[in-house]
């Protein structure tokens, strides 16, 4: 029964990070149909940034939140530079600017910092607090909370605000957003913004636990895209619980079965999810008349 | 008050605008007439500043917005109806008005009853997704929409397509109502005996050039017109 709970504590702090970096997908999917495969760089530009800042003697805080700014900052010229120029073009080829903005990103990071794992500290001590038999570190819940803070704030943006209107307005039909004088490019602009600071957040908070270099990217994007296609693409809600029950899986999967097949798990489950239900568990169906 | 000279609109190579001419003066209703792929929606779109012009200019009020983007054209007051209505189906009734009001942050509670007066059942259904509108019902989200941007030129591109007579007769009416209330109104259309019966001048348009225009009256009365356009 311990074992039990354990494994659900540390697949829901997992999943609750995969939540975020899906999140950032339906973002940037939603307001562009771009699938942005550089999403997991910006996870890890936001913990390495804040070790190295640190390191150079920035108080932990403050690196935190530079750490987020220059993430933003990669996440927008990512958009001006690459994605930008693209626009038109065929969803394959800038899918492709993507996964080659993720690469060039991974690069330049080993360059800049380093290739080896860091750390940062944990927030409230590292001593495991107990429940039910299972242990579990301060971290986890402030994983738990911090990204839970950030989903409610992005549902709060998009139900509440007109600009959360107009970025549904944006991918809903681009045309008719022009012609009410939505700024669309701006609008994409700033979902890439957007992303770009969630997955910063969820670098910083996770890193203590995790640890991170230059190449957590890859796996991060890979999991959360899965996260994303199990909630179904363009679903917020979706991208969230995707996130948490692709945590669980791996939990669950590497404490049942064997922790070596812990990263196939998100393999299984896109493919799964495209034999069976191809748009998600919350994938949109919207009544549309003519 | 808007002014369009030599203008040239372009698919990739194929040019569809061959360099043509247009004015519409204060508080007229001017029609465009002309059979699919004349170029009609492609002059409202290159007015509107959502489709790229390959020469020529366009004056309103004076002043060239041939290279301004779409979003500063509204704010001096060009709004569109769009071909096909293109209401954002997903989002509520009274979401849509309030993003055509984007430019005035989403436009006041005054304004949205405007349009409500205007439109009785909008204001029943402003809590529904669009996406379940009758045709009709959405071509009136659509105008509604546009209107929120507080407008001085209406560009309506086809509002009677598919809607049942009973619809483009309640539509018409509604133009003529905005004439009155001041604003200016570009309307294009296939069901032309009704759009020169209805609008103070007329422009054909055949293949991407303007080959007749003058006061709607006179082209009704145009043999060849009538032969070409009114199936008489």
């Amino acid at each position: 029964m311990p074992e039990l709970l354990q494994f659900a504590f540390s697949g829901l702090t997992v999943g609750a990070v995969y939540a975020l970096v899906a999140l950032g997908f339906t973002l940037i999917y939603n307001a562009s149909d771009v699938v942005n495969f550089a999403q997991g760089e910006f996870v890890m530009l936001g913990g390495m940034a804040t070790v190295f800042l640190h390191l150079a003697g920035v108080p932990l805080p403050m690196a935190a939140a530079l750490a987020i700014l220059i993430t933003v900052g990669v996440g927008l010229a990512l958009y001006a530079f690459a994605i930008d120029p693209a626009r038109g073009s065929s969803a394959v080829t800038i899918i492709i600017i993507t996964i080659g903005a993720s690469i060039f990103l991974r690069g330049v990071a080993q360059v800049v910092f380093d290739k080896r794992f860091h750390a940062l500290p944990h927030w409230f001590g590292s001593d495991p607090i107990r429940i039910g038999g299972a242990a579990i570190l301060p971290q986890s819940l402030v994983v738990l909370f911090g990204a839970g803070l950030i989903v409610a704030l992005i549902f709060l943006i998009i139900d509440r605000t007109l600009l959360g209107r107009a970025i549904l307005a944006t991918a809903a039909n681009r045309l008719a957003a022009r012609l009410v004088g939505i700024p669309v490019r701006k609008i994409v602009a700033l979902s890439f913004a957007l992303s770009a600071a969630i997955g910063a957040v969820a670098g910083i908070l996770v890193t203590p636990i995790t640890l991170t270099s230059y190449d957590v990217g890859t796996l991060l994007a890979l999991k959360g895209f899965a996260a994303a296609m199990l909630g179904g693409m363009g679903s917020a809600v979706g991208a969230v619980v995707g996130g948490l029950l692709l945590g669980l899986a791996e939990s669950f999967g590497a404490g049942l079965i064997s922790s070596k097949y812990k990263d196939a798990i998100a393999f299984l489950i896109i493919l799964g999810v495209l034999f069976v239900r191809p748009q998600g568990l919350f994938g949109k169906r919207s009544v549309e008349r003519v | 008050m808007l002014e369009i000279r030599d203008l040239r609109s372009a698919y990739g190579r194929i040019e569809v605008l061959h360099g043509l001419d247009l004015d519409v003066q204060r508080n007229e209703i001017v029609c465009l007439i002309g059979g699919n792929g004349a170029g009609k929606t492609t002059l409202l779109r290159a007015i509107s500043g959502v489709q790229p012009v390959t020469g020529g200019s366009i004056t309103f009020e004076g002043q060239d917005i041939t290279g301004l983007p779409a979003e500063k054209r509204v704010a001096l007051g060009i709004a569109q109806v769009p071909e096909g209505r293109q209401i954002f189906g997903g989002l509520t009734v009274e979401d849509n008005l309030n993003l055509g009001g984007w430019l005035n942050g989403g436009g006041t509670q005054k304004e949205r009853d405007d349009i409500y007066a205007l439109f009785p059942i909008l204001h029943e259904k402003r809590a529904l997704q669009a996406g379940g509108l009758s045709g009709g019902q959405q071509q009136m989200l659509a105008i509604g929409r546009a209107l929120m941007s507080r407008p001085r030129l209406l560009l309506l591109d086809e509002p009677s397509m598919g809607l049942a007579p009973v619809l483009v007769e309640q539509v018409f009416g509604v133009i003529e109502n905005l004439q009155q209330r001041g604003i200016t109104i570009l309307l294009v259309e296939q069901n032309a005996a009704a759009a020169l019966a209805k609008s103070n001048r007329g422009f054909v348009i055949e293949t991407g050039d303007i080959t007749h225009s003058g006061a709607s009256s006179d082209l009704i009365g145009d043999p060849k017109l009538r032969e070409a356009y009114l199936g008489q």
